[in-house]
Formats: C-alpha cells, sequence, structure tokens
C-alpha cells in the first residue's frame, strides 16, 4: 500500500495520540530506571555488565550495557522468574565468579579483556546442564534478547520499520533492514 | 392485541458469526439487538501490534506471574501474550471441566468482536469430498447440505471481507473471489515444483489463502505487513467483526450493540413454540434485563452456544432446548493436528524476505481423495511456513565480541521450513458438552463440562502427517529433516464445532439445513456448534456463509409470516 494512503486514514495525529493504555504505563516503567526489589546486588550487576559487554562490546554501534541490557536482566531476575529460578541464576552467578577467582585469582569483572573471552570460551565447551555454563548460556540469551529489543539497536542499529508496507518472498540479502521480528518464544529466566 | 417485541432479531455474540447474522439481518431491514458477553473495544486505544518490545516491560518475554494466575489456559495460545492476553478470558472467571484423563484446551476471549480480532485468519471453502464424508464412511449424519448449496454463499463473504489467495483448481480445494496472492519465499517457490513433480501432481503447496487484504477492499486499508495480526489492526486490513460486519451493520441505521452483556437464557413461549427473547446479566453490575424479539440468532461459540442451550432447558425441554433429538452437546470435535516435520534448506544463502508476512503455505489435502489409506479414514491438510534465522540464534550459538556482534547484525541464519497437519476428526456422540452439576461462572451461570477424547484413527493420521510432510521435504532437498511427534489435546486447534449439529430430519439433529432449530422455528445456530462433521480446512470462512445464508432464509421466512 502506499504510505500516504496509510497516514492519511490513520490521521497524524491518530498515530501520535493515542498510545494502547497499558503499553504508555509499561514503558514509563520500563524507562523509569528504577531498580527492582529482591533485584541484583553491587556484585552481582557488576558481574552481569562484565559478561554482557564482553558478549557485546561497544563498536561503532553500542555496547550492552550502553543500551541498559543489565537492567533488563534485573528485571527478569527480579520479576519474571521463580524463587527457585531466581536463586539458581544467583547461585550460577556466583558460580561463574568461583571459576574466575579459582583460575585467575579475580572475580570476573576485574579480568581484562583476553582473559573474560578464554573463560567465556572455556564455558561455551562445557556442558549446558552444568553450572557455570548452564547459568551462562540462560545470560547469554538474555543479554542477546536484551540487546536486540531496546529502542537504541532496534531503531538505529537494525533500522526496524514497524509498518514495512510490502512483503518480498525472494528479495537481495543486501541489507540495511530489519532481518527478524524479535525471538520471542525462547524462554531464558 | 398483538404482542409487541422489544426488537426483530436478537443476535448472541459478535464475533465471526454474530457480526455477519447482525450485517445481513440490519441490511434486510430488521432491528437488531446484537448481546456481547465481553466489553468494548476501541481500535484506536486496544489494538496494539505496533507496540515495539522494548515498550514492554518484559520484552515480549511475557509476564508469566500473571499468566500462571489469570490465565493458565488462554496462554497455552500463542497469541495469548505479554501484551495479546487482553483479548482472552480470565480462566477463573469461565471456568469449565473435564475428566482427568481427557484434557481439553477451550481458548477463547469475550469482547466485541469476539475471536475475529485474535484468530488465525486462514479461510478455505469445503467441497463434496467434505460435505459427504459422514456419509460415505458412516461416522456421524449425512449433512443436509452439499456444496452447491453453501458455493454462492462463500463467494458473497469472500466478496466483503477480501480473501487473499492462488487459484489451484482443486476439487477438494476449490477456488475462491480472491484478490492477489501473497508471495512465496525463495525457498518455498523452489520446493513447490519439486513437491508436485515428485508426487505425481497429487501434493499441491499454494500460498495461504487469508483474510488479509493485499490491495485496498470495501473501504479498507492493505496490509502493511507489520506482522503480529492477533494483537489487532489499525488499518483494519484483516478481517474482522469490528473492522468490516459490524460497521455495515452499524450503517444501516438498524444495529444496536450491547457490550458486557452476558445472555444466561433463550426465553421460550410454549403458547407459540416459539423463542420469546433472551435473559441477560450485566457483566458489570449483575443487573438483569430481559429482551423479546421475534427472531433469535445463537453465534456465541461452539461450545457457549451449546451451554446456552442446555442451561435454557425448560418444561417442555426439560434436556435443553431445541433437543428433542438429544443430540444437543453430542458430536463436538477440533481438528486433530500439531505432527508434521521440518528442514533446513540448503543454499539460497544470497535470498532473503523483507517485511512480515502475516500468512504461510498450505499443503491441499492429498489423502483418501482418490484412493483409500489403509490405516485411517478422512484426511489433513498442512500449513507450514519458511524463514531464516536472525539475531536470536545468538541465543544458542557460540560465540562472543565484535565479530559475534557484527554477524548478528548483518548476515542471517540458515533457511529453516516447517509444516504441520490440520486433520478432520471423526464425529463421535461420546465427545460431548454437558453442564457441570457444581462449577458455576462468575455470574452464576452453570460451566461447561467437555469431554472430548481422540481415538486411533486420529492417532495414526497423525503418523502419516509426521511421515508425509518428512517425505516431502526430503523429495525437495531440504537437509537435516526430522519429523515431530506434535499431537495436542482437543480444543488446542481452536477449531472446536458441533454440539448443535445441522441434519436431514428432526431426530437426527438439533438444526435443519437452514441452521434453523427443528424444535423451535425462530431460533437459529450458525456458528461452529451447527458442524456435523469438521473437513480438515480451517472453518471460519464456513461458519460466515452458513450464518449469512440462514440470515437470509429466516428474514424470507418471517416475511412470508412463517416464523
Amino acid at each position: 500500500m502506499e504510505r500516504r494512503d496509510l497516514l492519511r486514514a490513520l490521521g497524524a495525529a491518530t498515530a501520535l495520540t493515542f498510545l494502547p493504555h497499558e503499553t504508555l504505563a509499561a514503558w514509563t516503567r520500563a524507562t523509569s530506571g528504577v531498580r527492582p526489589a529482591n533485584g541484583l546486588n553491587d556484585a552481582q550487576m557488576a558481574l552481569v555488565r562484565a559478561i554482557a559487554d564482553t558478549i557485546i562490546p561497544r563498536t561503532d554501534t553500542p555496547s550492552a550495557t550502553d543500551v541498559g541490557v543489565h537492567g533488563f536482566v534485573d528485571v527478569i531476575v527480579a520479576e519474571r522468574a521463580t524463587d527457585a529460578e531466581r536463586a539458581r541464576f544467583l547461585a550460577g552467578l556466583e558460580a561463574i565468579d568461583a571459576r574466575a577467582l579459582s583460575t585467575s585469582g579475580v572475580v570476573f569483572a576485574d579480568l581484562g579483556t583476553d582473559a573474560r573471552g578464554a573463560l567465556i570460551e572455556t564455558f561455551e565447551s562445557e556442558s549446558r546442564d552444568d553450572e557455570p555454563a548452564r547459568t551462562y548460556w540462560r545470560l547469554k540469551g538474555l543479554v542477546v534478547h536484551g540487546y536486540f529489543t531496546s529502542e537504541p539497536v532496534m531503531k538505529n542499529v537494525l533500522k526496524h520499520t514497524v509498518m514495512p508496507g510490502k512483503f518480498e518472498g525472494d528479495a537481495p540479502l543486501l541489507m540495511p533492514t530489519p532481518r527478524s521480528t524479535p525471538g520471542l518464544e525462547h524462554d531464558h529466566a | 392485541m398483538p404482542e409487541t417485541f422489544d426488537y426483530d432479531a436478537i443476535v448472541v455474540g459478535s464475533g465471526m458469526s454474530g457480526g455477519w447474522a447482525a450485517k445481513e439481518l440490519t441490511q434486510r431491514g430488521l432491528r437488531t439487538l446484537v448481546l456481547e458477553a465481553g466489553g468494548p473495544v476501541d481500535p484506536r486505544i486496544d489494538y496494539v501490534e505496533h507496540v515495539q518490545p522494548w515498550q514492554m516491560h518484559y520484552r515480549g518475554m511475557g509476564d508469566r506471574k500473571t499468566m500462571e494466575r489469570d490465565y493458565p489456559i488462554q496462554s497455552r495460545c500463542y497469541a495469548c501474550d505479554e501484551i495479546g492476553h487482553k483479548f482472552f478470558v480470565k480462566d477463573a472467571e469461565n471456568p469449565y471441566t473435564t475428566p482427568d484423563d481427557a484434557p481439553f484446551n477451550w481458548l477463547r476471549g469475550r469482547q466485541v468482536g469476539g475471536r475475529s480480532i485474535m484468530w488465525g485468519r486462514q479461510v478455505y471453502r469445503w467441497s463434496d469430498l467434505d460435505f459427504e464424508a459422514n456419509l460415505k464412511d458412516g461416522h456421524g449424519n449425512d449433512w443436509p447440505i452439499r456444496y452447491r448449496d453453501i458455493a454462492p454463499w462463500y463467494a458473497h463473504v469472500e466478496r466483503f471481507i477480501g480473501v487473499s489467495g492462488a487459484r489451484e483448481g482443486l476439487a477438494q480445494l476449490p477456488d475462491g473471489v480472491f484478490l492477489p496472492p501473497m508471495q512465496m519465499t525463495a525457498v518455498e517457490a523452489d520446493a513447490r515444483p519439486k513437491i508436485l513433480k515428485a508426487f505425481g501432481g497429487e501434493r499441491v503447496m499454494t500460498i495461504g489463502r487469508v483474510a488479509i487484504l493485499t490491495q485496498n477492499h470495501n473501504g479498507r486499508l492493505a496490509c502493511h505487513y507489520c506482522g503480529p495480526c492477533e494483537k489487532g489492526c489499525i488499518t483494519h486490513s484483516y478481517f474482522s467483526s469490528i473492522a468490516s460486519t459490524l460497521p455495515a451493520a452499524r450503517a444501516t441505521g438498524n444495529l444496536t450493540l450491547l457490550p458486557n452483556s452476558v445472555v444466561a437464557e433463550i426465553l421460550y413461549d410454549p403458547k407459540r413454540d416459539r423463542a420469546r427473547g433472551v435473559r441477560v446479566i450485566n457483566a458489570l453490575t449483575r443487573h438483569e434485563t430481559e429482551f423479546t424479539a421475534r427472531l433469535v440468532f445463537l453465534c456465541a461459540s461452539t461450545i457457549e452456544s451449546v451451554r446456552l442451550l442446555l442451561n435454557s432447558k425448560n418444561a417442555q425441554f426439560p434436556d435443553g432446548l431445541a433437543n428433542s433429538s438429544g443430540t444437543l452437546g453430542r458430536y463436538v470435535m477440533d481438528h486433530n493436528f500439531g505432527s508434521g516435520a521440518s528442514g533446513t534448506a540448503p543454499g539460497f544463502k544470497d535470498r532473503r524476505t523483507t517485511g512480515q508476512r502475516p500468512n504461510g503455505i498450505y499443503i491441499a489435502r492429498f489423502r483418501n481423495v482418490k484412493s483409500q489409506h489403509p490405516d485411517f479414514l478422512r484426511g489433513y491438510g498442512y500449513q507450514g511456513w519458511s524463514s531464516r534465522s536472525g539475531w536470536d540464534r545468538g541465543k544458542w550459538t557460540q560465540g562472543y565480541g565484535t565479530a559475534f556482534k557484527q554477524s548478528l547484525i548483518d548476515e542471517l541464519g540458515p533457511w529453516g521450513f516447517s509444516a504441520i497437519g490440520f486433520g478432520e476428526s471423526l464425529p463421535r456422540a461420546e465427545n460431548r458438552v454437558t453442564l457441570d452439576p457444581e462449577v458455576k461462572d462468575k455470574w452464576g451461570i452453570p460451566a461447561a463440562r467437555i469431554e472430548v477424547r481422540w481415538t486411533d484413527n486420529e492417532r495414526a493420521m497423525e503418523k502419516d502427517m509426521a511421515k508425509s510432510m518428512a517425505e516431502m521435504l526430503d523429495a525437495a532437498g531440504f537437509t537435516d529433516v526430522r519429523e515431530s511427534d506434535g499431537m495436542n489435546p482437543p480444543g488446542h486447534c481452536i477449531h472446536e464445532m458441533g454440539g448443535a449439529r445441522m441434519s436431514q430430519t428432526a431426530k437426527d439433529g438439533v438444526l435443519n439445513r437452514w441452521n434453523q432449530a427443528w424444535d423451535v422455528k425462530n431460533l437459529f445456530v450458525t456458528d461452529g456448534s451447527c458442524m456435523a462433521s469438521t473437513a480438515c480446512q480451517n472453518p471460519s470462512i464456513t461458519y460466515m456463509a452458513l450464518t449469512a445464508r440462514a440470515a437470509a432464509h429466516a428474514v424470507a421466512a418471517l416475511k412470508r409470516g412463517e416464523i
């Protein structure tokens, strides 16, 4: 369809004025920056930030923590996980730091870039059913999800178009437009 | 003094079928009251299809605690998610019971628009292979209609709602009045001829036939391919009663629509042998009212309509209104579905899709069309889709750092394809809806007790669904082909049908060939409860066509003084 038809139909004012009520509430909550009750403590938060930025570092585009992935992880662990899942996740974080301590004598957040990478390679080579690899993969899932569903990344990096206006079944791979509906079906809490 | 009525017609339900009843009755001049148990929906503020993940607290991963508390059953449906749950009922307010060994997923919404807001939008005509199925193998009763009776009404509905699709000339899946088809992906377009060739032309993969506009139509806008139709559509590009039939009814000046109106009983006048009207409970205040009318159209959805008829028992009909046959509540069915196969398409690495296609491919029924399969009766079709994985593959693939990040931004994963079967289950008297003797809903109305079980026929069909799909993917050159045994419990397809079936004689069913109750001449039931078999096609367009046909008949009969 023609974009101008769409805009005419919606009415510029309508499109901007009406926002679904619960969206507004959730959006306000999500962008408030208020940390959830029962969330990660400072040490846990430092570990999550360090792993997140090792997986997705800053380049010419933002890093994971640049777009607030650590805050998203905090919300999921504090509010969405069951008590048992939360306890297991926090114990898993402890196991990650215990591994860093036993191999390098410092916690993960105090490791240099190369040592962080080496440890992640170790985790990724181990069974995903055993700690600390299990919690590492849970966290990695949340980091990737949180990064690619963040507003700056969807808008500026993926250049996600909310209303593409057409579907092409057989287009050349050349970017720059979006590649995926966010994968919402995978559960990582 | 002649009796006076509040309205000419009352329609119970405002969804897929109720919207059509409202349109056809009001356009024929009847002052019509539509009663909807749920609340109003305003697309401008209630539709959430453009809400982005970053605008959601859990980024689309869902509010599990709310789901577990309020939607433990409804959340089994993919559409009942972090922001889509608003279109589903709260389970505790709307209970139903099942035997412990017969789980049934009753997935539904209560709101103006009903399930036409979050339906799957796939529309396929039935053929005489379907209408003659019961007669041929003796399961269930013979349908009182054939394809020729409903074909013009299919066209009537298609012209109004807009259906995109490709003509294939298949006898078992008749072509309709189509808007231009959506495109297949590169992988689907490659697989279609290979599958045709490998199976002697009998297995036809076509683009899904879908009630979504591929061009502007009847004052509604073409699809803009945002993706999640089940969360609403501000441009009214997919068919819903809110977007299409209810506005047409409103335009006549003959429509009164009352939301939050729970119909508790159909009132019966024994002196006239007619339905007199309905007893309504206001969902918010619990205030009770009665409305009277010359004509009552029951379009409350399969199980709700059966439940309402059972709850409307009286001295003349102690086993449920219009139930002199004893068949009310029996022969309840759903499509058995879920088994299929998936595979990876090698190649096509430089190809992609753009936009979100709210549709997939369909493989028309090929089993028991020309010859009889040794293991099961009836047949099935497949629905499937192909796509390349996006950044979400980063959640489970190895890697970290700059290269990992950049690959998720710049590249796509391999092409995957998967399809699952939708099968025709057999009508069985034992599969039934009754009233629970104890459990009541939030408004004190006895709840439905649902007892539906699959049989060996459905189980054998599911095995063949998996095997045949894998065979097709192998033939088309897919790799890593995997069969999946995904058979779901009854109800999960959300194609529940039967319970007030149409029949050729009054002793054999609840409704005649016009969806008119044999026992109560001014009562019509036109939702899924009227179905005498399920075919394997998605049923909504058949409900719509039967509703329009029944409304035309009812008004003509009313004008002739027969009702």
